[in-house]
C-alpha cells in the first residue's frame, strides 16, 4: 500500500523460495552424506571435493548445510502449527466461554508469558528430551500462550457483533457458532503473528542447539554446526561462518516476507511491529 | 496478581524440575560413587522426602525471602542470584538504553522522510540486524576484535569489585552486540509508532498553524511515538534478563542466565527454582514501572 | 551518537589495561573448575576437594606413579603371615602444621575418628565389614608403631587406605577438630598448609617450612614432597575457555584438564609449555546385555570387530593416547602382555556374525552427551564405523545429567561412556562387573568372572592376582559386555616459566616440587 512494487517482499520471497528448494532437494539429493566421517578429511578448507570445506569429524559442510535447512525447515513449520493450533483452541475456548473458564485459562497462561520464551522452551525441553519432536512441542509450547492472547482478545470483540447475535437467534448450537463464524475471523491476526513466529521457532532452535540441547547431533542444524564450530572458530573460521550466514539470510527472508503479509493482511496492526 | 502469578510459576517450576530425569546427587558423585554414599547424601540434602514436603518447606522458607543453598555447591541462593544478576543488568541496560539512543532518533527520521532513500537504508538496515543470530554476531565478533585484532579479551570475567576497567574490557563485546541486534528491534517499532502518529489530525492541525517542522516533530510526534516503542523497551528488558543465556555461554560471563542454564544441567533444583521465580518476578516488577511511567509518554493515555 | 563515543572510549581504556595485568609475585596459581566442597579430607569432597586436601594431609600409605601402594607417613608396613594384622612403623621427626610431633596416638585417634559414623567418612563403609575389609581393633605398642586388626584378609586394604576419594585416609592432629568434634581446618603433615580460603573464589595454601619429606624423588602421592614455592593460590574459575584465556594472559600459571581439541592451538605459542600424562581413567562403550537383541554375543562381537578401535582412538584423543582393550590401565603394574590383545577391525567377520545372528537392520541407539567432547566424539566415530559394517546405529545425545541417570538404571542399548580413575586392578574390574539385578548399572554379569573378580579382592598374592586379571581380559574379549577405548590423557598447560609440573595417572595436580622462576 505504501511501495508501488514491494522489492522487499520480493527478496523476501526469493530467500524463502531458495530455503525451500534447498531443503527440498536435500531430501533427496546432497554432495555427500552429510553424516559420512573421513578421518582423512579432517576439517579441510573449502575447495575441491569439498565446496564449503569439511567439520571436525571430516563431514562435508555444504551438504550438511543443505539437510540441515530440510530439518529446520520442518521443525519450525511444525512448531509453528503445533503453536497454532494449541494456543489458538485455547483462545477461541477461553474468549468464548468466558467466566471463569476464562479467568483460569488467561492466569495460566500470563503466568506462562512471564517467561522469557526460550526459558519456557529450555525447561520443557529437559522435560520432553532434547529431540527433533520434544523442540517441536516445547518451542510450540512457549508460542502458544501468545497465539491464545491474540485469539482471545479478536473473539472478545467479534463476539457480541451482528452475524454472532444472528447465528445466534437462528437457533445454532454454540459449537457452531464458534467455528462457523468466530474462528474464521481471527485468520488474518493469526497468520501475521505465525509469519512472525516462524522466524523466531528457526532462531531459538538454533539458539537451543547452541545450548546443546536442539536437535541430537549427528544430525545436522544450522544451530549445532555452528555451536560445534566454536572451539575451531579460529583455525576453521568457515565452519561458523557458513551455518551463520544461512540463519541470518532465513530470517531476512521471513522478516521481508512478513512484513509484506502484515500490511496486505492486516493494515492496522502494520503499525506495530 | 503478583503473587499468585509467582506462587503458579514457583508451583509449575518446582514439578518440571522433578519430572525431569536424572538426580542432582548422582552429577555431583560421579561414577565412583556406592548405593548408601549416594542415599547418605540424598538424606542430607532433603531429597529424600516426599515431593509435597519438600514443596511446602521450599515455599515456606521462600515466604521468608530465603531461597535456600545450591546443591552443587553449598552457596546461598539468593547471594548467587545477585551476584550473578549485577553482571546481565549491566550488559542489558547499557545495552539498550545505548539501542534507543541511537534507534529512536533513527525510527523517526524514517518515518518523517516515509519512502525516501534514507527511509529504504533505515528499513533495509534495521532488517538485516534484527534477522543476524545474536550468538552468531557474538562470535563473529569475538573473532574479529578478540582473536584477529586482539584489542579486547576472548573469554572470561573479573568482578567490578576487583578491577573497574578490566571488569568493563570483558563486558564490551557482549553490550555492542546486544546494541546492535537492539537497534534493529526498537528502530522498526519506533518507525511504525512514528508513521501511526504522523497521520494523526492534531498533527496536521499543527502543521496547519505554522508550526516549524521541527517543532511539530520533537513536541508532538515523538513523545506519542515514544510510547508503544517505551512498551517493548520494557517487555525488552524482561525478556533479556532471562534469556541472555546465549549470549553469556558465547562470551562465557556469569550472568544469571548461565547460572539457571548450569542449574538445569546439574539439576541443581533450589538454583532452578530461585532463578526462574526471580526472572518471573522482574519481569512483572518492570512491566509494571513501564506501566506507570506510561501515561508520562503518552497523553492519550491520561486523558481517558 | 553519545554512546557510540563512550564505546570508542571504552574500547581504547581497555586495550590499554589489558596490556597491564598485575604481575605481582602470587606464588603459583592454578586454576580449579569449581570451588572445594570442605577442607575435611575424604568427608565432605569431590575430585577438587581431593586435591586441594592432598596438599595438606597425609596417610600412612599413598599411591605411587604405577599405582602400587607404598608407604607415607610410614616408614614400613608389614603384614601378618595370615594377612589380618598391619603392623606401621612411622616415620621420624614427622610434625604436625602446629609444631606438634606426629606419634601412634595422633594415628589411633584420626582413624577413631573416621570410624565414627558421625564423622560420615566416605570409606567408612569400606573398613566396617560392608567393604573391603573390617576392622576390629587399633593397637599402639609405643609412640612409633600402630597395628591394625582386621576381621579377614583382604588385597584391597592398603589400596583403600591410600585412595584419594578416601581423604588418603589422611593422619590429623586432633586440633583440626573443636570441643564438640565439629571440623574446623585441617592440621596435617603435608608440604603445604591452610591459608585463606574465599569461598567460590580461591583456596590459598603457604609452604610449611618444617616439612619433614621422603628423601627418594617424588613418586605419585608419596615419595619426596617438597614446597618449592611460597604459596599456592587455586583460582576458582568454572568456564574451560576463561581457563586458557587466563592462562595466555598470565592470570594464572598452571591449567589442567586441557581439551584434547585444544592442543594444536596451545602447542603452537611459545610462553605456553604442556605436559600430556596418560591418566587411569577409561573411555569406553557400554552395551546392554540385557537387551533383546545386543543379548546375542555375535551382535556385540560383530560391533567390536567392525570398528577401527586405533584410529578411532588416534582421532577423538587428538593423538594423545593409544588405543588399549583392557580394564586395566596402560600404567599399572598389572597391564601385562596379554592385556595389549584387542579387536582388530575385520568387516567381512563382522557382517558374517551379522548374518549369523540373523540381523535384519534393527536400529540400536547409542547414548552420548556433549558436555564431554571425548564421549561424543568416540560415539560420532563408532556409529560412522558401525555402519560400514551394516550395523545401524543411531545416536542419541542426552544432557549429562539425564545419560548419568540412565546408566544407573541399565537403561540403555550402547553408551558411550568414561569411568573415572579406579587404581586397584580389582576395582578396574568391579566397576562395570556385578549382578544386574541389585546393581542395575553393571554391565558385566557372569557368575565365573565374578568368582574369578572376588578371588582377586582376597588374594595377596601379587602373582596369583595377575594370572586372574588376564584370565579376566581374555574372558571380556569373548563376551563383549563392553568394548574399552582407552585411558584419557591428563593434558596440563602452563606458562614456561613454570618448571617441574608432571601429571601422572591419577590424575590429580601436585604442586609440590613445582617453582616459578
Amino acid at each position: 500500500m505504501r511501495r508501488p512494487i514491494p522489492l522487499n517482499a520480493l527478496i523476501g520471497g526469493l530467500l524463502i523460495t531458495a530455503l525451500v528448494l534447498t531443503a527440498a532437494v536435500a531430501l533427496v539429493w546432497t554432495p555427500h552424506d552429510p553424516l559420512a566421517v573421513n578421518l582423512r578429511a579432517r576439517l579441510a578448507p573449502p575447495g575441491g571435493a569439498y565446496p564449503l570445506g569439511t567439520d571436525e569429524f571430516g563431514r562435508d559442510v555444504l551438504s550438511r548445510l543443505m539437510a540441515g535447512a530440510a530439518t529446520s525447515a520442518i521443525v519450525a513449520l511444525a512448531t509453528v502449527a503445533f503453536a497454532v493450533i494449541a494456543g489458538g483452541t485455547l483462545g477461541l475456548v477461553a474468549g468464548f466461554l468466558r467466566g471463569w473458564t476464562d479467568r483460569v485459562l488467561m492466569a495460566v497462561n500470563d503466568a506462562l508469558l512471564a517467561f522469557p520464551g526460550i526459558l519456557l522452551a529450555l525447561g520443557f525441553l529437559v522435560v520432553f528430551g532434547a529431540n527433533q519432536w520434544g523442540i517441536v512441542v516445547a518451542l510450540g509450547l512457549a508460542y502458544a500462550p501468545s497465539v491464545a492472547r491474540v485469539v482471545r482478545g479478536t473473539v472478545l470483540s467479534i463476539r457480541e457483533r451482528e452475524f454472532v447475535e444472528a447465528s445466534r437467534v437462528i437457533g445454532n448450537p454454540e459449537h457452531t457458532t464458534l467455528w462457523r463464524h468466530v474462528a474464521p475471523n481471527c485468520i488474518a491476526p493469526v497468520a501475521v503473528l505465525a509469519t512472525g513466529m516462524f522466524g523466531w521457532v528457526l532462531l531459538s532452535e538454533s539458539a537451543l542447539s547452541f545450548l546443546g540441547l536442539g536437535v541430537p547431533p549427528p544430525a545436522p542444524t544450522w544451530g549445532n554446526m555452528l555451536a560445534s564450530s566454536r572451539p575451531y572458530m579460529e583455525s576453521a573460521v568457515w565452519l561458523g561462518v557458513a551455518p551463520g550466514l544461512c540463519i541470518a539470510l532465513s530470517l531476512l527472508g521471513i522478516n521481508l516476507l512478513g512484513d509484506w503479509v502484515r500490511d496486505r493482511l492486516d493494515p492496522r496492526m502494520a503499525a506495530h511491529a | 496478581m503478583v503473587v499468585p502469578t509467582l506462587l503458579l510459576v514457583g508451583a509449575t517450576v518446582f514439578v518440571l524440575m522433578r519430572l525431569v530425569p536424572g538426580d542432582p546427587v548422582l552429577v555431583m558423585l560421579g561414577d565412583t560413587a556406592g548405593e548408601a554414599e549416594i542415599a547418605d547424601l540424598r538424606a542430607a540434602l532433603g531429597l529424600d522426602r516426599p515431593l509435597p514436603v519438600q514443596f511446602a518447606l521450599w515455599l515456606a522458607r521462600v515466604a521468608r525471602g530465603d531461597l535456600g543453598a545450591s546443591i552443587t555447591n553449598g552457596q546461598s541462593v539468593l547471594g548467587l542470584i545477585l551476584e550473578r544478576f549485577q553482571v546481565s543488568t549491566a550488559i542489558v541496560l547499557v545495552a539498550v538504553a545505548a539501542a534507543a539512543l541511537i534507534a529512536v532518533p533513527l525510527g523517526l527520521l524514517a518515518a518523517w522522510r516515509q519512502g525516501s532513500a534514507a527511509d529504504l537504508a533505515i528499513v533495509a538496515g534495521a532488517t538485516v540486524l534484527v534477522s543476524v543470530p545474536s550468538f552468531w554476531l557474538g562470535l563473529l565478533l569475538l573473532l574479529l576484535f578478540g582473536l584477529k585484532l586482539g584489542w579486547l579479551p576472548v573469554v572470561g570475567f573479573v568482578p567490578f569489585s576487583e578491577n573497574f576497567a578490566a571488569a568493563l574490557s570483558f563486558l564490551i563485546l557482549p553490550i555492542v552486540t546486544l546494541i546492535m541486534i537492539e537497534i534493529g528491534v526498537l528502530t522498526r517499532m519506533s518507525r511504525a509508532a512514528a508513521i501511526e502518529v504522523l497521520r494523526l489530525d492534531y498533527v496536521t492541525h499543527a502543521r496547519a498553524k505554522g508550526l516549524p517542522e521541527s517543532r511539530v516533530l520533537l513536541r508532538h510526534v515523538l513523545p506519542n511515538a515514544f510510547a508503544p516503542t517505551w512498551t517493548l523497551i520494557g517487555l525488552t528488558l524482561g525478556n533479556l534478563l532471562g534469556g541472555i543465556a546465549v549470549l553469556e555461554t558465547v562470551f562465557t560471563l556469569p550472568g544469571l542466565g548461565r547460572l539457571l542454564v548450569d542449574g538445569i544441567f546439574a539439576r541443581d533444583y533450589p538454583v532452578v527454582q530461585g532463578c526462574l521465580l526471580f526472572i518471573a518476578l522482574i519481569y512483572v516488577v518492570v512491566n509494571l514501572i513501564v506501566d506507570l511511567m506510561y501515561p508520562l509518554f503518552d497523553p492519550r493515555v491520561t486523558a481517558e | 551518537m553519545r554512546a557510540g563515543r563512550i564505546i570508542c572510549i571504552a574500547l581504547v581504556a581497555a586495550a590499554a589495561l589489558g596490556a597491564a595485568a598485575p604481575a605481582e609475585a602470587q606464588g603459583l596459581r592454578v586454576r580449579l573448575n569449581a570451588d572445594i566442597r570442605s577442607t575435611d579430607p575424604g568427608v565432605n569432597r569431590d575430585a577438587n576437594t581431593d586435591a586441594v586436601v592432598l596438599h595438606m594431609v597425609e596417610g600412612l600409605v599413598a599411591f605411587r606413579e604405577d599405582a602400587s601402594v607404598g608407604p607415607l607417613l610410614a616408614e614400613s608396613m608389614v603384614v601378618s603371615e595370615d594377612g589380618r594384622t598391619y603392623t606401621f612403623r612411622l616415620r621420624e621427626n614427622v610434625r604436625f602444621h602446629n609444631g606438634a610431633p606426629l606419634t601412634s596416638e595422633d594415628v589411633a585417634w584420626t582413624w577413631r575418628r573416621y570410624m565414627t559414623p558421625e564423622t560420615r567418612w566416605r570409606c567408612l563403609t569400606e573398613f566396617d565389614g560392608r567393604g573391603a575389609a573390617k576392622l576390629i581393633g587399633i593397637e599402639t605398642p609405643d609412640a612409633r608403631t600402630v597395628v591394625f586388626r582386621f576381621e579377614s584378609p583382604s588385597a584391597l586394604i592398603p589400596a583403600t587406605m591410600a585412595r584419594p576419594d578416601c581423604g588418603g585416609s589422611a593422619i590429623l592432629h586432633r586440633d583440626s577438630v573443636g570441643p564438640d568434634g565439629a571440623w574446623l581446618a585441617p592440621i596435617g603433615t603435608g608440604p603445604f598448609r591452610m591459608g585463606e580460603w574465599r569461598r567460590g573464589q580461591s583456596i590459598e595454601l603457604i609452604r610449611f617450612d618444617s616439612s619433614a619429606a621422603r628423601s627418594e624423588p617424588r613418586d605419585g602421592f608419596t615419595g619426596g614432597k617438597r614446597a618449592e614455592v611460597e604459596r599456592v593460590r587455586f583460582l576458582v574459575i568454572p568456564d574451560q575457555a576463561a581457563g586458557k584465556a587466563a592462562l595466555l594472559s598470565g592470570a594464572i600459571d598452571v591449567l589442567t584438564d586441557i581439551a584434547s581439541s585444544d592442543l594444536a592451538e596451545l602447542k603452537a605459542r611459545p610462553e605456553i609449555r604442556l605436559d600430556v600424562a596418560a591418566t587411569m581413567g577409561l573411555n569406553t562403550l557400554l552395551i546392554q546385555t540385557k537387551d533383546p537383541l545386543l543379548a546375542d554375543v555375535r551382535i556385540r562381537r560383530a560391533l567390536a570387530l567392525a570398528l577401527d578401535l586405533p584410529a578411532l582412538v588416534q582421532a577423538v584423543s587428538e593423538g594423545t593416547a593409544r588405543y588399549n582393550a583392557s580394564a586395566i590401565p596402560v600404567s599399572s603394574a598389572f597391564h601385562t602382555a596379554p592385556h595389549a590383545q584387542g579387536y582388530t577391525r575385520d568387516l567381512a567377520a563382522a557382517r558374517r556374525l551379522l548374518a549369523e545372528a540373523g540381523y535384519r537392520g534393527q536400529t540400536i541407539r547409542m547414548l552420548a552427551n556433549r558436555r564431554y567432547a571425548s564421549m561424543f566424539d568416540a560415539a560420532v566415530l563408532a556409529q560412522a564405523m558401525a555402519q560400514e559394517a551394516g550395523l545401524r546405529i543411531e545416536l542419541e545425545v542426552l544432557d549429562w545429567a539425564t545419560q548419568l541417570d540412565r546408566y544407573t538404571r541399565g537403561d540403555y542399548q550402547l553408551m558411550s561412556f568414561s569411568y573415572s580413575a579406579r587404581l586397584d586392578p580389582s576395582l578396574s574390574y568391579e566397576m562395570f562387573s556385578g549382578p544386574k539385578a541389585t546393581q542395575p548399572r553393571k554391565v558385566w554379569d557372569n557368575a565365573e568372572a565374578l568368582a574369578l573378580l572376588r578371588e582377586s579382592m582376597v588374594t595377596t598374592d601379587t602373582a596369583r592376582r595377575r594370572a586372574i586379571f588376564e584370565a579376566l581380559h581374555r574372558k571380556m574379549l569373548d563376551e563383549v559386555p563392553l568394548i574399552n577405548l582407552y585411558n584419557g590423557a591428563e593434558i596440563a598447560a602452563m606458562r614456561a616459566n613454570v618448571s617441574g609440573y608432571q601429571g601422572w595417572p591419577a590424575g590429580h595436580p601436585r604442586l609440590w616440587g613445582v617453582r616459578v622462576d
